[in-house]
C-alpha cells in the first residue's frame, strides 16, 4: 500500500465518520492522516489534514487552538480549495463562539473561493453560513436572501446540508409571520434530516417547529416538538439547545394555563443555566419574551 | 395570565435605553460591559434586534433592578388611551352583547389566520413526519 492511498483512505474514512455524526472517531482518523502527511513532508496534504481535523474539532466546540493554524494557511496557501476550507472553518468557529462579525468576514472569503472553484455545494454552504451570521444579528431579510441562494446552489438530493438550509429559511419565515411557508420548509427539513439520521441537526428544526406552533397557538404540536427537541439535545449534550427547549416548553405550558409545569421548566432553566438569576421563573411567567428572543443567535 | 403579558419588544428596547441613561452609561460603555457591539445595542433599543437567552439575562443582570421595576414602566406604556377606551366601551355592553363581540373577534381572528396552513395540510405534514 503506498502512502498516498493511506492518506486518502484515512481522510475518506474520517469524512464518512463525519457524515455519520461520529465526530470523535472522525477526529482520530484525521489526526492519523495529519501525522502521516507530516511524516511524508507533504505540505499540501499537511494543510488539508489541518483543515479536516480543525473542521471536526471546531464542530465539537473545541476550536480555539485551531484558528491560528487555519489563518496561517489562509495567508500562505494560494490554492483556492485549501483556502476555502480554512476560511469556512474559521468562520464556523466564530459562528459557534457567537462572534458574528468575524464569522461574516471569513464566510465571505469562503464564498469567494467557492466561486473561483465553481463548487456549487461549497457555494451553498458558504451562503448558508453568511445567512447564519446575518440571522444571528437579526438581519432577517438579508439572511433570507442568503438562504435562498444557498438552496439554489445546494444539490437537490436530500442531504443533511440541504435540510439545515431549509430549517434556517423556515425559521426566518416564521419570524416574518409567513407561517404557511415557514411550516412547509420546516417540515421538509425535518423529513430530510430524519431520513439522513442527522439527529444533531434535527434538534434545531424541532425547536423551530416548537416555536412556530407556539406562534400560531397550536400548543399540543408545539409541546410535542419541544419535548422531542429536549430529549435529543440531552442525548447529544447540546447545552444551548437544552436552554432554548426549556424556555419554549415553559412558554407552551404557560400559554396552556399549566402554570406549575411552566414553573418547572423555567425553574430548571434557572438552576441549570442561570443560577444567579433567581428572578428568572417569575420573570418568564410575567413577561412574554418571544418577540425578543432569537433561537438562532 | 397570558393575556396580561407584555409583547411590545419596542417598548422593552425603550426601557433598556431609559435604564441605560438613568445609569449614565453611553451605548459604547454598556455594549462593552455586555460584550456586544454598540450598533447591536442601538438596534436593540429600537426594537430591531432579537437576542439569545444568554444576552437577554446578561442585560437584566447588568441593571440590577427588580423585574417588577424593570417592566412596570413598560406595562404602563403598553396600554394606550385607545386600549382603555375600548375596554371601557366593552364593559359598558350587556353580557349578551359582550359575548357577540367576543364571537365576532374570534371570527375575524380566524379570517386573519387563513394564510396559515390549514388543519388538513398540517395533519399531512405531521403524518409525513
Amino acid at each position: 500500500m503506498n502512502g498516498a492511498v493511506t492518506f486518502e483512505e484515512l481522510k475518506s474514512r474520517g469524512e464518512k465518520a463525519v457524515r455519520a455524526g461520529q465526530l470523535e472517531e472522525a477526529q482520530d482518523l484525521f489526526d492519523q492522516a495529519l501525522t502521516w502527511a507530516r511524516e511524508q513532508g507533504e505540505q499540501p496534504q499537511v494543510d488539508l489534514g489541518i483543515c479536516n481535523r480543525a473542521a471536526v474539532v471546531i464542530e465539537m466546540g473545541r476550536g480555539d487552538g485551531e484558528v491560528p493554524h487555519l489563518r496561517e494557511i489562509l495567508v500562505r496557501n494560494v490554492d483556492p480549495f485549501i483556502c476555502q476550507l480554512a476560511a469556512y472553518n474559521i468562520s464556523r468557529h466564530y459562528e459557534l463562539t457567537k462572534n458574528y462579525k468575524k464569522s461574516l468576514f471569513y464566510a465571505r472569503i469562503a464564498l469567494e473561493r467557492a466561486g473561483v472553484l465553481g463548487r456549487r455545494d461549497w457555494l451553498a454552504s458558504s451562503h448558508n453560513l453568511i445567512g447564519n451570521t446575518l440571522l444571528a444579528e437579526s438581519f432577517i431579510v438579508e439572511a433570507c436572501r442568503e438562504y435562498e441562494k444557498a438552496l439554489e446552489h445546494a444539490p437537490q438530493e436530500p442531504t443533511a446540508a440541504r435540510g439545515q438550509i431549509l430549517d434556517n429559511l423556515g425559521y426566518c419565515r416564521v419570524l416574518q409571520g409567513r407561517h404557511r411557508e415557514g411550516y412547509r420548509l420546516l417540515y421538509e427539513s425535518l423529513r430530510i434530516l430524519k431520513r439522513c439520521g442527522a439527529q444533531r441537526y434535527e434538534i434545531s428544526v424541532r425547536l423551530d417547529l416548537c416555536f412556530a406552533h407556539l406562534e400560531t397557538s397550536r400548543l399540543r404540536l408545539s409541546h410535542r416538538h419541544g419535548i422531542a427537541a429536549l430529549a435529543l439535545a440531552e442525548a447529544m449534550e447540546d447545552q444551548a439547545s437544552i436552554k432554548n427547549a426549556l424556555y419554549l416548553l415553559g412558554e407552551v405550558a404557560h400559554l396552556s394555563d399549566d402554570v406549575e409545569a411552566a414553573r418547572g421548566y423555567f425553574g430548571r432553566l434557572h438552576r441549570d443555566f442561570f443560577p444567579d438569576a433567581g428572578y428568572l421563573p417569575e420573570f418568564l411567567l410575567a413577561v412574554d419574551i418571544r418577540k425578543l428572543v432569537n433561537l438562532h443567535a | 395570565m397570558a393575556a396580561e403579558k407584555i409583547r411590545q419588544v419596542q417598548l422593552v428596547g425603550r426601557k433598556i435605553r431609559e435604564l441605560r441613561k438613568e445609569h449614565k452609561l453611553t451605548q459604547v460603555e454598556l455594549s462593552s460591559r455586555l460584550g456586544i457591539q454598540q450598533s447591536d445595542l442601538s438596534r436593540m433599543e429600537k426594537g430591531e434586534y432579537r437576542v439569545s437567552l444568554d444576552t437577554l439575562f446578561r442585560i437584566l443582570a447588568e441593571f440590577k433592578v427588580s423585574i417588577g421595576e424593570f417592566f412596570e414602566g413598560v406595562a404602563k406604556e403598553s396600554i394606550t388611551p385607545r386600549d382603555v377606551q375600548l375596554v371601557q366601551s366593552f364593559n359598558a355592553l350587556s353580557e349578551d352583547v359582550q359575548r357577540e363581540v367576543e364571537e365576532f373577534i374570534a371570527f375575524k381572528r380566524s379570517k386573519e389566520g387563513r394564510h396559515e396552513a390549514g388543519p388538513d395540510t398540517m395533519r399531512a405534514w405531521e403524518a409525513d413526519e
